[in-house]
């Protein structure tokens, strides 16, 4: 029998594309303690530490080894879990079986990226860093290395969504402008959020329509920076949560699911795995099953917002509508009529999302951690307008293709 | 065995993964302060605990360290654990055996509670005994890099 468990604390570093000031563990430290700080808990009362960055990025195999000192882990229990950019929803969901199966009754899941440690830009060591452990797989089917790393690597998550975004505006109708819509929305949101990175105040449709052309149908100002940050929450049992938090925001349902919409399986090797890298299935059969779990039957009506994980924008319209939120291909309708604004009937990522804040490892994270702002009226600046009941947090990565979907609400729901 | 077909071959990568990592302040100063031929510990506020090198959070109590918590060391310590290399690596994945046999020791400076980890020279492997008394050396010229740090030696 699982224990209900509560979001009690959230901490998050101001996003930048580069934190020289501090080392790694101490960025990873400022999260945490923000977040302790907001749970009014003292670290000597967290059982349990869940930690996870992108698998290789930054250069260091084992971070949780040198920084558990500096986040308060010494002789409590660690897990580290990485699974691709979706490895913050993989913490946090940690953090709740931790908590849920009655082995701990306070956890916290943090989760970091720092690009800037680096040499190259962006994202692009981390990613070939990766590569080399998925590529020599592949090279073993008989695939050139310097065709796989050009096609996917250096094109990034990039090159994997442009095709994605090809498929979802033949299959729904929407065109590039919903795009510049959809970036344009997310850097006025994160104008709103002192935390996020990309922050534009009054950005509109036509600015993000003059920057350049990346890769078809991707313009610059479509395409997420590469952030360094933390995002940490306090998860507790049922007792404690309701003794600490005037408001908990409560884990009701959450899921994980991948399919065989892979990267490796799909573009590169010509197509073999799917044909429609925008049918993104895993994310239907754990939005289906998380809803199952929270006892939401209808979720166009049940979900008041949602933090959807679109490092490109194309990604918010196809994410939404496989979370549920919209019928199929209709998502750009809505955004077209403000329903996706803060102030809107849906509003998808009020923070600004991974569009305008990408440190990578924590992403996923942040999605959980935004809905559960949301539910405790924290959000500042980007607090919706009404009162939050259930909120949907989504995650998208692995490679490309896992997916976790987390459900919130104001009430333990049962 | 596999047959030759199952082997694909990398002969070079197209890429190199390069890292730049910063240090944090304490380690800056640390690093910084060696040219000076001055080793910093960072010693907690709240229990004592005194890091060498410095950090800014405390490990035993949770406390933050701040730069005001540096202190100096006198480069002065007692020998805690030590072992003797015979070996060393070639660059090419193989062993090369040493003229001499190098002794590595942890070290534990006056005034710190954490251990370093560094040469020992000026002492025969067969004569080294733990609670040894050391001292640290100084390369010729200190340039503010760790290496300035060159060993330790008996007092």
């Amino acid at each position: 029998m699982r224990r209900n468990v509560a979001i009690i604390g959230c901490g998050q570093t101001k996003h930048s594309s580069k934190r020289r000031d501090v080392n790694l563990a101490e960025m990873v430290s400022e999260a945490v303690y923000n977040a302790l700080e907001d749970a009014q808990v003292s670290p000597r009362d967290v059982d349990a530490f869940v930690v996870g960055n992108m698998q290789g990025f930054g250069g260091i195999a084992q971070p949780e080894q040198w920084l558990g000192d500096s986040i308060g882990a010494p002789g409590k229990s660690v897990i580290r879990i990485a699974t691709g950019g979706t490895t913050g929803g993989s913490v946090g969901q940690g953090a709740y079986y931790t908590v849920a199966s009655g082995l701990h009754d306070v956890a916290v899941a943090v989760a970091w990226e720092k690009h800037s440690d680096s040499k190259e830009a962006g994202a692009t060591t981390g990613l070939l860093h990766v590569g080399l452990g998925n590529f020599f797989h592949a090279a073993s089917y008989g695939l050139s290395l310097k065709n796989l790393v050009a096609t996917s690597a250096v094109g990034a998550a990039a090159g994997v969504a442009v095709y994605q975004a090809m498929f979802y505006m033949y299959r729904s109708g929407c065109s590039i402008e919903h795009f510049d819509m959809v970036a344009a929305k997310a850097r006025r949101n994160a104008a709103k959020n002192k935390y996020a990175h990309l922050q534009w105040p009054g950005c509109t449709q036509e600015d993000i329509a003059k920057t350049e052309m990346v890769v078809y149908p991707f313009r610059y100002g479509h395409i997420c920076p590469a952030s360094d940050g933390a995002s940490a929450i306090v998860v507790a049992e049922e007792n404690l949560a309701r003794k600490k938090a005037r408001q908990p925001a409560w884990f009701k349902g959450l899921a994980a699911y991948s399919d065989e919409e892979n990267q490796l399986q799909s573009e590169n090797f010509g197509g073999v795995g799917v044909l429609d890298p925008s049918e993104q299935k895993g994310c239907w059969m754990s939005a289906t099953k998380a809803y199952e779990m929270a006892g939401i039957k209808d979720p166009k009506k049940e979900i008041d917002i949602a933090e959807v994980y679109q490092p490109f924008p194309s990604q918010e319209l196809i994410f939404a509508e496989r979370l549920g939120l919209f019928d199929e291909g209709t998502a750009w309708m809505a955004l077209e009529k403000g329903e996706t604004d803060i102030d809107g009937r849906m509003p998808l990522d009020p923070s600004g999302g991974v569009n305008a804040t990408n440190a990578i490892g924590s992403t996923a994270l942040q999605r959980i951690l935004e809905c559960a702002l949301q539910i405790m009226g924290k959000a500042e600046e980007h607090q919706v307008p009404r009162k939050v009941h259930n909120a949907v947090a989504h995650g998208w990565g692995g490679v490309t293709s896992y997916i976790t979907v987390t459900v919130l609400g104001d009430s333990p729901g049962r | 065995m596999k047959s030759k077909s199952e082997i694909v071959e990398v002969k070079a990568l197209p890429f190199a993964a390069g890292f730049n990592w910063s240090t944090g302040f304490q380690m800056q100063r640390f690093i910084q302060e060696l040219a000076n031929r001055k080793i910093l510990g960072a010693k907690c506020p709240e229990c004592g605990y005194t890091y060498v090198p410095p950090r800014s959070r405390c490990g035993k109590c949770y406390t933050k360290i701040g730069e005001e918590n540096l202190i100096n060391l006198s480069g002065k310590g007692t020998l805690v654990g030590y072992t003797t290399a015979y070996v060393k690596l070639d660059g090419q994945g193989n062993f090369q055996d040493l003229e001499e046999p190098g002794i590595i020791g942890a070290i534990k400076l006056e005034n710190a509670d954490s251990t370093i980890f560094m040469p020992l020279e000026g002492i025969k492997p067969r004569d080294v005994t733990e609670g040894l008394k050391v001292e640290v050396q100084w390369r010729e010229e200190t340039k503010g890099e760790l290496a300035d740090i060159r060993c330790f030696k008996p007092t």
